[in-house]
């Protein structure tokens, strides 16, 4: 990009980068700001607002019978005269249009014609109690045309051949069943087959993860006396919702308010769902003139929700004797389910990473979406890495067995570094911090890969078995070409010295703002203690874009930055007059101290440090000189590359990497792995919010294992989702956890990141599978190809095999 | 399942147990006995049951939370809680070990302050780890209406799925069993996809009295042997009974004869096959289990 | 189901019990179906007690009733009358942390913070029971608690370091912020 083209918002990040080398509170141990509320249990979230609420209505939701059938009728009759039900809502009374499709218009709000997965929400109920909404959901009656059910989705798509085949359509008013078709077509990959050393083959699979944020989803909606709306919602993107809930309600969207409280996880999740419940609220609200509450239950929300994409792949490796990559190719199939969801932004993320990071000169991949009669899949920490990278981590250990080669040695013959280009044929420079290798080498150090990988090998003790694994990751930075990739923040200087903070991005749990507010704090000098965080609300907080793909930190980051670099020179030059020295010379420190307050923060110049006012009269000065004290900042990546028909461009601004390593206990008899110890090495770039960090390597690494070992949502083959509880669907509890995870935190430097950062929120989750069933793999001496690796599927693989004897 | 049923319900709570006994006699099936509440709320979330009166037996636990020895008897009243037995001096007796493994491995360590022992049979659910232990002392349930007592032997307790031998109006009181000789023990082991909170892909629970290096007695009970609920595995007990206890032995009783009568179930959660290798495997480590404990007095 | 459409829907018995929830007594009439959780958050205003199941299974709800752990979505609110509850708002003085909160601070352990009532509770009960609880002891009475964003390194420290501040006699802690 030639000099004269970088827009100013891009060039302060640069500048930044380049002169901040110490940090105050970037990269530290910082309490968040919500913490002693959240401990207290004094922090709202949406279904605790409730309580301030009289008189409100409640809306439950009467899903089907079937998971893929024809209605023939709806009768509301019998239903809406009981006693206590003020309305039976069902999709003729939508006043708007009946869509909340996420990507594509897709996904009625309420069922009319056609139902396609088992919570597909038919009709609303409206009542006065949520005991009597349940009891009259059983009194809508609903005539079906049952039709065959698909939970398969090869049987919507062969794939060897990746043709759509015969079968019972799901969305008949689309062209195909398919919803997405990418490609990567690199070299000759057939000329380099046939020149290989070794070609290894195999297919995978992966399974179908449910978020279980621990807070189901909830929303109230308040009628505004306007004909608007005011929407409560435990969402992570604020703006989507009012747009889906103004296009369900025929409004425009300054009648309707969203706004974000504290939210109980997200990890993808409350994305598309929120707009389904918001408008379900909204509805209620609208036609009752009375605050409508919607609060999923567990039950709900397991079968109601976005879940993570399962993948079937067909992978082909060839190599050379020495162990260079000659091609890669496959076929990756992923299940959207009955709905698109954000499954077309899933599967382009998916063929971006699916050949790993590593220099592969030939390269055909085919990666397709397809509805099923599956609950729907949306986004979910790793949006469709997770499951490329299982599988092309998996086939690299086993072309290393092939080649007889230790697995570590493979990967760094292959692995990208600074000067080489990715499959896509991007140029990686030192400006994107390329660390990879870094978090390779020292992970193994830390571990002592060698020795263990061959002192595991040998170790047999009673039915235990151990073993070592690891897996590599790369993982490109915010949005790519899905979307508008830009990000906003505003920054208020109060009267007293505090600032307001604020920003659409929303906060569940990973810290992602408190990370922009280190990043505020460390170019105004006036620390976090002093900032409050508002929440989410359109119609104070800027529009930043929706809080997924990692982007936070860097493209709120980037806003952030641009907002406090601006108001931090006006505010030099202010202070230069004041105490009459040079702007550049104008230091701003407060005290190190936790119950700081804004007198305490000193302005002064370098020079003579006896030159100096309080941050609290400067602050004063400024209102009388008219200086404004309120920044806006922006900041948009720049413009993605990627060719459809090759895949050739530059998807990614800078890709995130990382080295997983786990140890492993095998009891071969039963198939219990226990999970010994991990370590989670990344490049970052570098590290903004510590404590965030930190907690994302470990809880990342947890639901991995999660992903791994025992998280999997049942469909039986009516669609019927078997797995819909806490109690059935096995997520890791303390006893689960490795007895350690050891975090390696590299920090190549991103040329415009903020400070050099990237993004980790979705990286902790992406290769720790492949790390978990490598090491599996390693200690049964067998080769496990699908997750999650649950006891069964090691013990009667193992048998099979002729390696058990009970 | 595509929904939650809640639904709203009566409550009734009695003051005494000749009260709780009288509404049962006039309202019998009408009204749904309630314990601890872990299965029957559940329940009724699940739509499997809608109630229209609850019999809240929580006021009558001065009366029905014992722990005792009478009459060479150990008795349990029924509405004990796992936590109360976990209190209590069952678990440090070594011939009763097997209870120490039912407490840690029961639900979730808050649920154990409401799930009774009563309920646990009362639920007449394969996966109830009390009842499958309970089995391999030879158990009794007494049960009190209005008409007097009942004694019901718990292997005759169950009769299909979710179908106890209960008249609507009794109320389980006790559950007891002969006190163990000193040569013996007990073990149970639940084996599922994680260790905490699990219902367990199989449950199993041995009884062993050793004499020497000889198996003088010998009961093993599963969740399942072929029908929805709890059973002993009666002729691999008998085959084991007088033999030497040794692996070879053992793996003998399970290869050969635990497959002539147990048939497992496929289902979302495991297939048959892996349920019997597991029940296999199981046994063999709950007979280890016990005999380590035999041992170590 | 048989409906009259004359009749109103509020046909259950109103049923007056008492509570005293965190050292007050309140005087709160309840339905025979209604739970205690709903109680204590919609008719009394604890919404520190949070629900994430509401089948006992993930401990989100859990509360002292009498001084034993309970999950209070699987309790009908009749159950409770005349019982003393300790909800997470209770644990310590207005304006003040308790250890155990202290010690949440301390090991940087908030994530989304919906699962911290339910471990600062079931902390608090082990802690009342054993004040020097070995990693697992600790480990045993967590092993029901859910924490999705995976905060349980930092629960089982926090857990430790609680139980020193306790046998320290440090029970109360002031608030910097
Ligand atoms: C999250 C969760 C985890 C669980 N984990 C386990 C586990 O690990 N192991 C296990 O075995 N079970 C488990 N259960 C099931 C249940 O908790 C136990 O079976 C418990 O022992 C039931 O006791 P209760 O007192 O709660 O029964 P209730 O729910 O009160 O009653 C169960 C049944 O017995 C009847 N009943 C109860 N008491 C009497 C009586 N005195 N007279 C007549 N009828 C009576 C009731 O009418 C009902 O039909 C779990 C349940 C949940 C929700
Ligand atoms: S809400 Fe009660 S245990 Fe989950
Ligand atoms: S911090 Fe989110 S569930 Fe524990």
């Amino acid at each position: 990009m030639a000099q004269a083209q970088v827009p100013e918002y891009v060039r302060v990040v640069e500048e930044l980068f380049s002169k901040y080398k110490e940090f105050i509170y970037v990269g530290k141990y910082i309490q968040r700001w919500d913490a002693v509320s959240k401990i207290t249990g004094k922090a709202l979230f949406t279904a605790d607002f409730l309580k301030f609420y009289k008189d409100p209505v409640y809306v439950y939701t009467v899903r089907p019978k079937y998971a893929h059938a024809y209605i023939k009728s709806i009768d509301t009759t019998e239903a809406e005269r009981y006693p206590g039900v003020i309305k039976v809502l069902t999709a003729k009374d939508i006043p708007g249009v009946n869509d909340v499709g996420y990507v594509i218009p897709d996904q009625p709000l309420l069922a009319d014609k056609k139902v396609r997965y088992i919570a597909d929400p038919i009709a609303l109920i409206v009542a006065e109690d949520k005991y009597v909404a349940a009891e009259a959901a059983e009194l809508v009656h609903v005539e079906y045309e049952p039709l065959p059910v698909i939970t398969d989705p090869l049987e919507v798509v062969d794939l060897k051949t990746l043709k759509e085949k015969e079968h019972v359509r799901i969305h008949e008013e689309r062209e195909s069943d398919i919803i997405s078709h990418f490609k990567i077509r690199k070299g000759d990959v057939e000329k380099a087959i046939k020149e290989a050393d070794v070609v290894v083959e195999n297919e995978y699979r992966t399974g179908m993860q449910e978020h279980a944020y621990l807070e189901p989803e909830a929303a109230i909606a308040i009628p505004e006396a306007d004909g608007g709306v005011t929407i409560i919602a435990s969402t992570q993107c604020p703006f989507d919702v009012r747009k889906a809930v103004a296009r369900v309600l025929g409004v425009t969207q300054n009648k309707v308010r969203v706004i974000v409280p504290a939210i109980g996880g997200g990890f993808g999740g409350k994305e598309d769902v929120v707009n389904e419940i918001g408008a379900k609220a909204a509805l209620a609200a609208y036609y009752t003139g009375r605050p409508a509450v919607v609060i999923h239950t567990r039950e709900e929300s397991m079968i109601g929700h976005s879940k993570r994409h399962p993948m079937v792949a067909w992978y082909r490796h060839a190599a050379k004797k020495d162990g260079t990559l000659l091609a890669v190719e496959a076929n990756i199939v992923l299940d959207t389910g009955a709905y698109a969801s954000l499954g077309p932004f899933v599967a382009w993320r998916a063929i971006v990473h699916s050949t790993g990071p590593y220099k592969v000169p030939n390269a055909r991949v085919d990666t397709l979406a397809v509805y099923t009669n599956n609950v729907y899949a949306g986004a979910f920490r790793g949006f469709g890495n997770p499951q490329v990278t299982f599988a092309f981590e998996l086939q690299m250990d086993a072309l290393a067995e092939e080649l007889g080669m230790d697995p570590v040695d493979l990967r760094l013959k292959n692995i990208l570094r600074e000067g080489d280009r990715t499959v896509h044929g991007q140029l990686l420079t030192k400006e994107h911090g390329v660390g990879l290798e870094e978090t390779l080498k020292r992970a193994i150090e830390v571990i002592d890969w060698y020795r263990k990988r061959k002192e595991y090998s040998e170790f047999a003790e009673g039915t235990l078995r151990k073993g070592i694994g690891l897996a590599l990751l790369w993982h490109g930075n915010s949005i790519g070409v899905e979307g508008a990739d830009y990000s906003s923040a505003t920054i208020i200087i109060n009267r007293d010295g505090t600032v307001t903070f604020r920003t659409g991005l929303t906060d569940f749990g990973q810290g992602a703002v408190w990370g922009l507010v280190l990043i505020a704090a460390e170019i105004l000098g006036v620390p976090p203690q002093l900032f409050r965080i508002e929440p989410p609300d359109t119609s104070s907080t800027p529009d930043a874009g929706p809080t997924v793909a990692s982007r936070s930190t860097v493209m709120g980051g980037a806003a952030t930055m641009n907002a406090a670099y601006k108001l931090r020179k006006r505010i030099n030059e202010l202070a230069a007059n004041m105490l009459g020295c040079s702007p550049d010379e104008i230091v701003i420190r407060a005290p190190e101290k936790e119950d700081v307050k804004p007198s305490d923060v000193e302005v002064f110049c370098k020079s003579d440090p006896s030159k100096k006012v309080k941050w609290t009269d400067v602050v004063e000065q400024s209102f009388w000189d008219g200086v404004p004290l309120q920044e806006f900042g922006f900041f948009r990546a720049p413009k993605a590359e990627w060719d459809e028909e090759t895949g050739q461009g530059a998807p990614y601004v800078t890709y995130t990497f990382g080295t997983m390593v786990a140890e492993v206990t095998v009891d071969i008899e039963t198939g219990a792995v226990k999970v010994d110890r991990m370590v989670t090495a990344y490049d970052i770039g570098k590290v903004i919010n510590r404590v965030g960090a930190e907690l994302h390597a470990e809880g990342g690494a947890i639901q991995g294992l999660g992903y791994a070992l025992m998280e999997e949502i049942v469909h039986d083959k009516n669609g019927v989702v078997r797995t819909y509880n806490l109690s059935n669907y096995y997520t890791p509890l303390i006893d689960d956890i490795p007895d350690e995870i050891i975090p390696i935190w590299v920090e190549s430097g991103f040329k415009r990141g903020p400070f050099g950062a990237k993004g980790l929120g979705e990286p902790s989750i992406v290769a720790i599978a492949p790390a978990i069933v490598n090491a599996i793999n390693h200690a049964t001496k067998h080769r496990f190809t699908q997750i999650p690796l649950t006891p069964e599927r090691i013990y009667l693989g193992l048998k099979r095999a002729g390696k058990i004897k009970l | 399942m595509s929904t939650i049923f809640i639904h709203r319900f009566d409550v009734v709570q009695p003051s005494s147990l000749e009260e709780a006994l009288k509404i049962l006699a006039e309202e019998g099936e009408s009204v749904t006995p309630m314990a601890g509440g872990t299965d029957v709320m559940i329940l009724i979330r699940d739509g499997v049951i809608k109630v229209k009166k609850i019999l809240d037996l929580w006021p009558l636990r001065s009366q029905l939370s014992y722990i005792k020895r009478e009459d060479g008897y150990v008795k349990i009243g029924a509405l004990t809680t796992v936590t109360e037995l976990e209190k209590s001096w069952l678990v440090n007796d070594k011939r009763y070990a097997g209870f120490r493994d039912v407490i840690i491995g029961f639900a979730t360590p808050y649920l154990r302050s409401l799930a009774t022992v009563g309920g646990n049979i009362g639920t007449g659910h394969p996966l109830s780890d009390i009842g499958v232990l309970l089995l391999t002392l030879d158990a009794e349930v007494v049960l009190l209406s209005a008409d007097g007592e009942r004694i019901v032997p718990l292997k005759e307790f169950y009769l299909g799925k979710r179908k106890i031998n209960r008249k609507p109006n009794e109320l389980i009181t006790e559950v007891r069993f002969k006190e163990a000789p000193g040569n013996s023990s007990t073990a149970f082991i639940k084996f599922d996809r994680r260790r905490g909170h699990s219902m367990g892909y199989v449950l199993v629970a041995a009884y062993l009295a050793l004499k020497g290096n000889v198996i003088e007695d010998v009961k093993i009970a599963f969740d399942s042997i072929g029908r929805p609920y709890p059973e002993r595995a009666v002729k691999t007990e008998s085959f084991l009974k007088g033999k030497e206890f040794s692996l070879e032995n053992i793996r003998k009783a399970y290869n050969e004869v635990l497959p002539t009568e147990m048939s497992r179930i496929s289902d979302y959660r495991a297939s048959a096959e892996y349920r019997l290798d597991l029940s296999k495997v199981l046994m063999k480590r709950a007979l280890l289990r016990a005999k380590e404990r035999i041992e170590s007095r | 189901m048989a409906f009259d459409p004359s009749k109103s829907w509020d046909t259950y018995p109103d049923i007056e019990i008492t509570l005293n929830v965190n050292g007050k007594n309140y005087k709160v009439k309840v339905k025979p179906y209604e739970r205690l959780i709903d109680v204590l958050r919609y008719k009394l205003g604890f919404t520190g007690v949070k629900e994430g199941c509401g089948r006992g299974e993930c401990g989100a709800c859990v509360v002292l009733m009498d001084g034993e752990l309970v999950p209070s979505c699987l309790v009908l609110a009749v159950r409770a009358n005349g019982k003393k509850i300790i909800t997470v708002e209770g644990l310590a003085p207005e304006g003040k942390l308790h250890a155990v909160q202290k010690a949440f601070l301390d090991t940087f352990a908030v994530q989304c913070g919906f699962c911290f009532p339910g471990f600062a509770i079931a902390i608090k009960h082990l802690l009342d029971k054993n004040p020097n609880p070995s990693e697992e002891e600790i480990k045993e009475a967590l092993s029901g608690n859910l924490c999705r964003c995976g905060s349980y390194y930092r629960l089982i420290k926090a857990a430790k370091l609680a139980s020193e501040y306790v046998r320290q006699g440090k029970i109360y802690f002031d608030v910097k912020r």
